[in-house]
């Protein structure tokens, strides 16, 4: 796995293709500014895949890296979760 | 979805302990003794029994991974470390995945499976998933044990919602099987068409029914009948080519021979189940009571209990040991929290059939198929 801190670029990069998986469409169809209700259609539940995915999958590169479940409400967006592992990813 | 060592656990590179190393400690990260044998299927792999799940564990869950260890089935206990060294009738030793921590059954599911990492729970999803193990089974936190195997195993591809399968008996047939049982509290009309294509391929390799009927459990038959998700989710299944569908079903049909699968949301699924569980119990104890009401009752009880016996067995929910999560990539047992040791060897059982069935396959290429 690859060190060092994680660009905001490939951070969005690594949540669109997660979502891409869990959501099965296509990772292009995915931009930053889309709602994940109303836009992708993602439930609770696919956003606890989400964030359970990216814990796994960024914790290995950024020891002690977590979502906290409180945080999650204020993730409306794609751009809201770049963001947010942006800042807790440095 | 999860990554790719997330999927397909059949086949994923088995990695897997000799038969000398009783202790498999920790999973994908314990690799330093682990022995690559790419002729080992899954078929071959033992079932991850979790043995601190359950509302009286580990006593009973070890009971029955030992009465099945020794009917010569292949187990992994996953537990605490303690409990390493557990013999065998043979003079072996039950092997170990080592896991500190329990999801109890008041802990939040999703919150539970995501901070106890090393969980009894999360390692024996883990092991199915990592190629360690064949199948899990538990009868702890059924939230957290669905939560754990979608997020471990993951969702077959196409899979909306993964379901909770559980046979419902009917006295003198083949059981009826109800999903979902609980899983989703809500859900939507195309959601319910998978857990009819998924309840028919259970349903085929549990009971051997050739052509599963599959019902929509609604209140009348006619198909008109039902709420908004009711008519929507009927059009939907009417439509589909590849289930047999008889139409809407009513509650007095669950434990009759009129169905083979019944369709329903998890909400309502549950509370079928829990009625009937309830049903049943208070029958069987006014039956009871009924009989020692009068001395000379006592004679006539016992010349009938020859006959009320295996009926008895056939409505106990140890018969089946336990529900099926369908829908997740892997096998996965949901074994009542009161399971008896009788019920842990009934579950491995199931669990075992279905890995050699190759059920979680089936499931696919039926998703696929249908492409719902």
């Amino acid at each position: 796995m690859e060190q060092g801190p994680i660009g905001r670029d490939e951070i969005f990069e690594i949540v669109r293709d997660r979502l891409a998986d869990i959501l099965e469409i296509e990772p292009s169809t995915i931009s930053e500014g889309q709602s994940f209700v109303d836009d992708l259609d993602a439930d609770s539940l696919a956003l606890i895949e989400l964030v359970d995915g990216l814990e796994e999958e960024l914790s290995e590169r950024t020891i002690g890296f977590r979502i906290d479940d409180e945080d999650l409400e204020d993730l409306k967006t794609v751009r809201d979760a770049v963001d947010y592992v942006h800042d807790r990813a440095k | 979805m999860l990554p790719p060592a997330a999927s397909a656990p059949a086949a994923a590179m088995p990695r897997f302990r000799t038969r000398c190393a009783r202790h498999v400690a920790g999973t994908k990260t314990a690799s330093s003794s682990t022995l690559a044998e790419p002729k080992l299927t899954a078929k071959m792999l033992p079932v991850a029994v979790d043995v601190m799940g359950g509302d009286d564990a580990p006593g009973p869950i070890l009971a029955g991974a030992h009465e099945a260890a020794a009917a010569g089935v292949p187990i992994v206990l996953v537990g605490p470390s303690d409990l390493a060294g557990q013999e065998t009738t043979d003079g072996g030793e039950l092997p170990l995945i080592e896991a500190s921590e329990v999801i109890g059954m008041h802990d939040d599911p999703a919150q539970g499976v995501r901070r106890k990492k090393d969980s009894t729970l999360v390692r024996a999803a883990e092991a199915v998933r990592d190629g360690q193990a064949s199948a899990m089974i538990s009868a702890g936190n059924t939230g957290a044990t669905m939560a754990a195997a979608l997020l471990r195993m993951g969702r077959i591809k196409g899979v909306k919602r993964p379901a909770i399968a559980t046979p419902i008996p009917v006295p003198g047939s083949t059981p009826t099987v109800l999903l979902d049982a609980g899983a989703n509290a809500e859900v939507q009309p195309e959601w319910l068409v998978q857990f009819g294509l998924m309840g028919a391929v259970y349903a085929r390799h549990r009971f051997a029914i050739e052509k599963p009927r599959v019902g929509l459990l609604s209140i009348g038959e006619e198909p008109g009948k039902g709420d908004t998700l009711r008519k929507e989710a009927y059009e939907l299944l009417a439509a589909s080519p590849n289930l047999n569908f008889i139409g809407n079903v009513e509650g007095r049909d669950v434990m009759s021979t009129n169905v083979d699968v019944c369709v329903t949301d998890g909400f309502t699924g549950n509370v079928v189940l829990k009625t009937l569980e309830g049903a049943m119990k208070t029958v069987i104890t006014a039956l009871m009571e009924a009989f020692a009401a009068e001395d000379h009752y006592k004679p006539h009880a016992e010349a009938l209990m020859p006959s009320l016996l295996p009926l008895y067995e056939s409505l106990s929910p140890d018969t089946y040991g336990g529900a099926t999560l369908l829908g997740v990539d892997g096998v996965c047992i949901i074994a009542h929290g009161s399971s008896s040791p009788t019920a842990i060897v009934n579950g491995i059982g199931v669990a075992r059939a279905m890995v050699d069935q190759e059920m979680v396959a089936e499931i696919r290429d039926a998703i696929d198929a249908a492409a719902v």
